[in-house]
């Protein structure tokens, strides 16, 4: 890609698009570009860089809502809650690290259109869960607006779902409102040392099944954990499984307090507070204990598979084994981080058949260009579904200018 | 037979009983049923209706219909509230009603498979020696397939979301008769467009829910509710947008005005005081439930609350929720022989007190019968308008005020409705509040449904 269109606002995105759709010239949608990386490789065309639509616009922090151009930084976000007590409760990974940036480039657009998600995602969802409206160009050159700054509505099709996680391939969002909740008062960590994978998918059952209000459970088997930067974590010199409580100081204490109680016999138990507790979840929110692309000499390629918590640990030892690799739970066990030794075709054959016998589906995530050109990224679809997902892509984009091929080839 | 278009004859009738033998009707009774809701709407009997008892039944019905351009009505328990089963073009209306079995619950991953029929009080009692449940309760006794087909929600949805936070998979019989299923069991449903959001809510216009794969909970270790009167509606409010925005996780919080608690107290019942109330009820550990009552007590004693009265038996606690969920036909019963106009806007939070209010005010000026409820912890709130509907100048009155709530909704950066959906009744009120909107979502429908058989003239017209 040689050359970038920059528009300065909503407007400027809608001519661009307009103009592209006329001459049938593709655009890569950047954010801020920081997840590049993921998806296919777009098909060659005209970058539409929206940095220039950046910037919080409404924030009242008693409404529990923002409003925000599409390409605001997360960090800028971020800092603005942090001010106020508030967070995004969904969490959103920054990917930035896995694909060899540098942290906090993100943008919310990037976020939602990615529908990324974070280790909270078992109790409060993803970004579709907690994007409430947008604006945006769809590929027809037309402005369009849906749903709006209320937690709930049933005005027709539910388009905010529709956009989150389309990769950009539907419309050009330059608006967004999402919601906003108060921040956690105090966190801690419940840590189970040395269980192996599928006791510890038995024991994140256990924790988040009962009634302590658990809000992640991870499960870093012992070399994940021996990377990480809280030295609790990475001198236990074994697996770690870990799960979050969060809420008001003397709530999180005694549920603490119960869930060692609960999980009493299982292994050896430890506890992180706050600030050690931020740290951990950061590192299995980013997926960076399976190592950044700078920290990860080997090149390795990541996967992230999806599958019924049950049947994660079965599933990822047999790949590990298979492919030389090394697994990293979060969600109980339903979200499996794979990092494997580099191969022309990721393995991919042998991922797909172990997540469809699980129940689940997976995602290449980190791979070099060529392969990602070659091997389907996201999780094939059957034929009928694959041909709704056609007819979607015509009835927004019909020339097909909006990344083309980022999710599946002509789509 | 006369029906309202050629293509609906004996020859599809054969064709039809030809795949479900002689669960197909066209008696003027069964049609009469299948073409009305709860609602005020004129009826619109389809000209056929089909019983289905399987996937596959529903796939071959649809094929027939597809292959003559006949409109195709999916029809659940019959309880939406915009005149959603209306079939307005005719055509063949399928009754999901048979399809209510509970295909396979999965304990360790919290979920459940269910044919489109079964109800969701079916469900919770089938569920409940295992100790789950799953939270989404309008007041009726929906069928499932509705429910997700309407995006229906209820008095749980602060704490655990709507139906679009709450189904996992789906499957659906397409409009040319094929059937898809939208994901895997996986909670994680990313692999590609969200479909299975896209058929939650689109009611019955994109095609026929068949089976779902829904959320599940355990049932909390302790739960309890509670009854608060207070002096105004004002403070009743106020004390509602205090405890969501300090982020108590409240299971439940639910708004009855003075006029509605006289209606329960009548139907169901019961001797509360006729004051602005609030429903409360609190799930968690025992000691959870304990430090979410004290901080909601010490908000609601700011705002000047009266007593709390606690239901803790569980006997206690359905009767109160029962009277909840029945304050529908608690308001029609305020006047017997009417029928009710229910609006539905939904305002964010800091606009609520001011959104109520004003709406309070309306009702007192146009002089209507019109308790006001709502579930406004999420900044959903309905008024229940009785109306004589063989009085044209009041039902016009009463449309005309439900067209001002829906536009000082609007004006608050609010919604036409938060949980009833648009059906046929709220097509106009779609196209001011997301006009722009209306032709992507046209272009969706026309992409999904080239024919328009699908439940035509709802949501969007073609």
């Amino acid at each position: 890609m040689t050359e970038t269109l920059k528009p300065k606002d909503a407007a400027q995105v809608l001519e661009a698009v307009k103009w592209a759709a006329g001459e049938g010239t593709p655009l890569e949608i950047l954010g801020r570009g920081s997840k590049r990386g993921f998806g296919r490789a777009v098909e060659p065309g005209l970058g539409l860089d929206l940095s220039g639509l950046s910037g919080i616009g409404r924030y009242e922090p008693n409404e529990l809502f923002m409003t925000a151009f599409a390409a605001t930084p997360m960090a800028e976000i971020e800092a603005a809650l942090r001010q106020n007590n508030q967070q995004m409760a969904f969490e959103p990974a920054d990917l930035g690290p896995l694909f060899g940036g540098d942290e906090d480039r993100g943008s919310i657009g990037g976020a939602i259109a990615c529908n990324l998600a974070g280790p909270r995602r078992v109790k409060v969802g993803a970004a579709r869960d907690h994007f409430l409206g947008f604006s945006a160009v769809s590929g027809r050159g037309e402005v369009f607006k849906s749903g709006g700054t209320v937690v709930k509505n049933v005005t027709g099709f539910d388009l905010s779902k529709l956009l989150a996680g389309s990769f950009g391939t539907l419309a050009v969002m330059t608006e967004v409102t999402f919601k906003v909740l108060p921040a956690p008062e105090k966190t801690r960590t419940v840590l189970v040392l040395g269980l192996p994978d599928a006791a510890a998918a038995m024991t994140m059952a256990r924790a988040l099944g009962s009634a302590h209000e658990v809000s992640s459970a991870a499960h870093l088997p012992k070399a994940a954990a021996g990377r990480s930067q809280v030295s609790y974590v990475a001198g236990a010199g074994r697996a770690v499984t870990a799960i979050r409580v969060e809420g008001p100081g003397p709530s999180v204490e005694h549920r603490c307090r119960a869930l060692k109680e609960l999980l009493k016999g299982k292994g050896e138990i430890e506890e992180l507070h706050s600030e050690n507790s931020q740290a951990l979840w950061r590192e299995i929110r980013d997926a960076t204990l399976l190592g950044s692309a700078n920290g990860d000499p080997g090149g390795r390629q990541v996967w992230r598979l999806s599958v019924p918590p049950m049947a994660g640990p079965g599933a990822a030892e047999a790949l590990a084994r298979d492919l030389a690799g090394e697994a990293l739970y979060d969600w109980g066990g339903g979200l499996v981080w794979l990092a494997i030794a580099a191969r022309p075709d990721a393995g991919h054959e042998k991922v797909r058949a172990a997540v469809a016998a699980a129940g689940g589906h997976a995602t290449l995530v980190r791979a070099a260009d060529e392969v990602r050109a070659r091997v389907p990224v996201f999780e094939p679809q059957a034929a009928r579904l694959g041909q709704l997902t056609a007819r979607i892509k015509q009835a927004f984009d019909p020339k097909g200018v909006l990344n083309p091929g980022r999710m599946y080839e002509g789509v | 037979m006369t029906a309202k278009t050629a293509r609906v004859n004996d020859d599809l009738i054969r064709a039809l009983r030809a795949v479900v033998g002689d669960r197909v009707s066209t008696s003027a009774v069964v049609r009469e049923q299948h073409g009305k809701d709860e609602s005020y709407h004129p009826p619109h009997p389809p000209d056929a209706v089909v019983f289905a008892t399987t996937t596959r039944e529903i796939s071959d019905v649809v094929k027939i219909c597809a292959g003559r351009g006949v409109p195709v009505v999916p029809f659940g328990a019959g309880t939406s509230l915009e005149g959603h089963v209306a079939a307005l073009k005719g055509g063949v209306c399928i009754d999901l009603a048979r399809m209510n079995a509970i295909l396979s619950v999965n304990a360790g991953d919290m979920d459940v498979t269910v044919q489109a029929g079964v109800t969701r009080k079916q469900l919770n009692e089938h569920l409940r020696d295992m100790g789950l449940f799953f939270p989404i309760d309008p007041g009726a006794d929906a069928s499932l397939g509705g429910m997700a087909a309407t995006r229906a929600s209820g008095t749980n949805a602060v704490r655990y979301g709507t139906m679009r936070d709450n189904v996992l998979a789906l499957t659906v019989v397409l409009a040319d008769g094929r059937v898809i299923r939208t994901s895997r069991r996986a909670r994680k449903s990313s692999a590609g467009y969200d479909l299975t959001r896209l058929f939650v809510g689109s009611e019955g216009t994109l095609g026929v829910i068949a089976e779902l794969t829904l959320r599940l909970y355990g049932i909390p270790e302790a739960i309890s509710a509670a009854v608060c009167p207070f002096p105004d509606l004002k403070s009743a409010v106020e004390t509602v947008i205090l405890t969501i925005q300090s982020g108590v996780p409240v299971a439940r919080i639910e708004l009855l005005d003075e006029v509605q608690m006289d209606a329960i107290n009548r139907y169901s019942k019961f001797d509360y005081p006729l004051q602005p109330t609030l429903f409360f009820e609190f799930h968690g550990s025992e000691r959870g439930v304990v430090e979410q009552v004290e901080t909601v007590k010490g908000i609601a004693a700011d705002c000047g609350a009266g007593d709390f009265r606690w239901a803790t038996k569980p006997e206690d606690r359905n009767r109160l929720w029962q009277a909840r969920h029945d304050s529908y036909y608690a308001c029609l019963a305020l006047r017997p022989g009417a029928k009710a106009l229910a609006t539905d806007v939904c305002v964010p939070i800091s606009r609520l007190a001011e959104c109520i209010l004003e709406t309070r005010r309306d009702i007192d000026q146009t002089g209507l019968l019109a308790p006001i409820l709502g579930h406004v912890g999420d900044g959903n709130f309905h008024v229940v308008v009785v109306m004589d509907m063989n009085d044209a100048t009041e039902v016009a009155r009463c449309k005309a005020f439900n067209e001002r709530l829906v536009m000082r909704a609007l004006a608050m950066d609010g919604t036409c409705t938060g949980e009833h959906g648009i059906g046929y009744g709220k097509i106009d009120f779609l196209t001011v509040e997301h006009g722009d909107a209306v032709s992507v979502m046209r272009a969706i429908k026309m992409a999904l449904d080239p024919q328009n058989i699908m439940n035509p003239g709802k949501i969007v017209r073609v």
